[in-house]
């Protein structure tokens, strides 16, 4: 981190200031620059996030609905949060997340991985590849919801044509699970690719060209060498993939808005329809809070890892 | 992985392999947004064609149907004119802040830096269920603003962790060389590095407005009729079961599409830093 050099700015400035006798006008936003540029942005977040989610915890205490009053509600305690882990519906959302995003994470991984030993071959017009994998990360999710659903139609779809036979992928709970989980593979991986790409680019050459030199095959190669090197980027792709598989909703939500028979309500649906479909505003908010708590964890590992990784 | 002792031939066979395989990806990847496009660009019996119509000559009739529906022109604009109001209210808040990150030594900071990583990366729907009991009591459903208050909670951490990266790669000296002749930090700030900054600045503008852009949680709970953006719309119209029309769902899911992928190509170079939150540069 550049920062080393501020003190001695600021004592440079010290001695300008003092010969220039300007430094009541200026001084002060300069003695305390930080805080006048940091605290809007620390004002902000607080009202529009920090604020929020107090207010969510507080109306997961309550019996709190849409009609009342913001602190017209009765304390309940933790009721809402027993009602929650009393609901099968909430408690196989959480088992539901869980596979999920196992299932997408690990496929957006191998298939990101093989897609960036691809496209780091040094061969002519690799960079019209590169490119082009921009396209589904990109994507808008509604769209790209939109389209798979259109080619998944079990009547005039593209897919159940090639395949030959009238599938019916979103009516039936395994495919429906498979098809939505398909499609945020589809969606993710070359995210996955492209960042392991960058890995892969920025490593050293030497260690290969040493194994290659002392005799090793190319999978040794690839198996002792550039996996352990490539090893932190896996890391940040795991974690960073994590904790936005674990928030799907968009094309989730699109394609089957959690059925057939809540077989794609993951905790993300089923809070949304908690809350905006059935008006469960404290219930909501208890399993918004599970969820956050939950995902914070996984934030902190993040978190954790790059410090650990800065500080290197 | 270049790998010597092959002979020509052996190489040639490798880079077929190498090719065809880059292609069939390539059609993984890409096959599903062609035949979109292809659809957009077909008569509504062309479409629903068993088997699929391969070649045909192309119309504009969905397009033009799309674009002279007052609804979409509507969402078009709502979409505009909430992701810009976030990404300008975010870049006016964070980017000296995110200067701030990247050159001041200050208390709290790395506190501060980590918990807005955090914002970015909690669910939004955690988010979304107090902000719409608040915007109720505020009498804000339903209204742009809104909107933008919502996608400030995700734009303003993407935008000051961008800038900060950005901030960190510029040389100290030419700031100190300013502060040498007399600027004050606010000044070095504003007229040296800012400019200086331009790159980072449009990269972080574009991908905040990207994720603006491409959401539909928020806009979904927090927006009307009147209000709502192009993916909400697109989400209605998909889930009108009688009379499904796919023309017009596949020309609009590509006219808002279209200007994702090029400001996308635009920002390519920035895209895994931006989108990994600085983990990865």
């Amino acid at each position: 981190m550049g920062v080393s050099t501020a003190p001695l700015a600021r004592s440079r400035y010290a001695v300008l200031a003092r010969t220039r006798g300007e430094a009541r006008a200026t001084g002060w936003l300069d003695r305390h620059f930080a805080f006048a540029t940091v605290s809007p942005t620390v004002l902000v977040s607080l009202l529009v996030f920090g604020l929020p989610l107090a207010f969510s915890l507080w109306i997961s205490l309550q019996g709190w609905s849409i009609q009342q009053s913001l602190f017209g509600s009765r304390f309940v305690g933790l009721q809402n949060y027993s009602d929650l882990f009393d609901d099968p519906a909430f408690v196989a959302s959480i088992g539901r997340t869980f596979l999920y995003t196992a299932i997408t994470v690990s496929c957006e991984l191998g298939i990101g991985l093989g897609l960036a030993l691809l496209l780091n071959l040094d061969l002519p017009f690799i960079g019209i590849f590169r490119t082009a994998l921009i396209v589904p990360m990109m994507m808008t999710p509604i769209v790209a919801a939109l389209c798979w659903k259109m080619l998944l139609d079990p009547q005039y779809g593209v897919i159940d044509y090639i395949i030959g036979a009238p599938i019916v992928w979103l009516g039936h709970p395994v495919l429906a699970f498979v098809a939505v989980a398909a499609v945020n593979i589809w969606q993710n991986a070359p995210y996955v690719g492209i960042l392991l790409l960058a890995g892969l680019r920025s490593l050293p050459s030497e260690p290969v060209e040493a194994a290659s030199i002392d005799g090793a095959g190319r999978w040794q190669v690839f198996r002792h060498v550039t996996l352990p090197l490539l090893r932190p980027y896996i890391v940040v792709a795991l974690l960073l993939r994590t904790i936005f598989e674990f928030r799907s909703f968009d094309n989730v939500y699109v394609m089957t808005s959690g059925g057939p028979a809540d077989a794609t309500s993951l905790l993300s649906v089923y809070t949304y329809v908690t809350s905006f479909v059935s008006f469960d505003m404290s219930l909501a908010a208890a399993s918004s809070w599970m969820m956050l708590l939950m995902a914070l964890v996984m934030c902190l590992a993040f978190v954790v890892m790059i410090r650990r990784r800065d500080a290197n | 992985m270049q790998v010597s002792g092959l002979t020509p031939r052996q190489r040639l066979c490798g880079r077929i392999v190498a090719y065809a395989a880059l292609v069939a990806l390539l059609l993984v990847f890409l096959m599903p947004l062609l035949w979109v496009i292809g659809l957009s660009l077909k008569t509504r019996p062309q479409i629903f064609t068993n088997p699929p119509l391969l070649i045909w000559w192309p119309t504009f009739e969905n397009y033009a149907r799309v674009l002279t529906q007052g609804e979409f022109v509507t969402a078009f604009f709502n979409s505009l004119v909430v992701s810009a109001g976030a990404v300008l209210v975010s870049l006016a808040v964070g980017v000296p802040t995110a200067y701030a990150f990247a050159r001041v030594r200050f208390r709290g900071s790395s506190f501060i830096f980590f918990s807005l990583l955090v914002m970015r990366m909690l669910p939004p729907i955690a988010v979304l269920v107090p902000l719409y009991a608040l915007f109720n009591k505020a009498g804000l459903v339903n209204t742009r603003s809104a909107l933008v208050i919502a996608y400030t909670t995700f734009s303003l951490p993407l935008i000051v962790w961008i800038m900060r990266g950005f901030f960190e790669d510029l040389p100290a000296e030419l700031e100190e060389a300013a502060r040498v002749d007399g600027a004050t930090r606010g000044g070095a700030f504003l007229r040296v590095m800012l400019p200086l900054a331009r790159p980072g600045l449009a990269t972080a503008a574009i991908l905040s407005l990207l994720l603006a852009w491409n959401d539909f949680l928020f806009a979904a709970v927090l927006s009307s009729n009147r209000t709502r953006t192009l993916p909400v719309l697109l989400a209605s119209y998909a889930g009108a079961d009688t009379g499904v029309d796919w023309g017009s769902i596949a020309a609009s899911g590509v006219l808002v599409v279209l200007p994702v992928i090029l400001f996308s190509f635009a920002v390519q170079r920035h895209l895994v830093t931006g989108l990994s939150s600085g983990a990865v540069k």
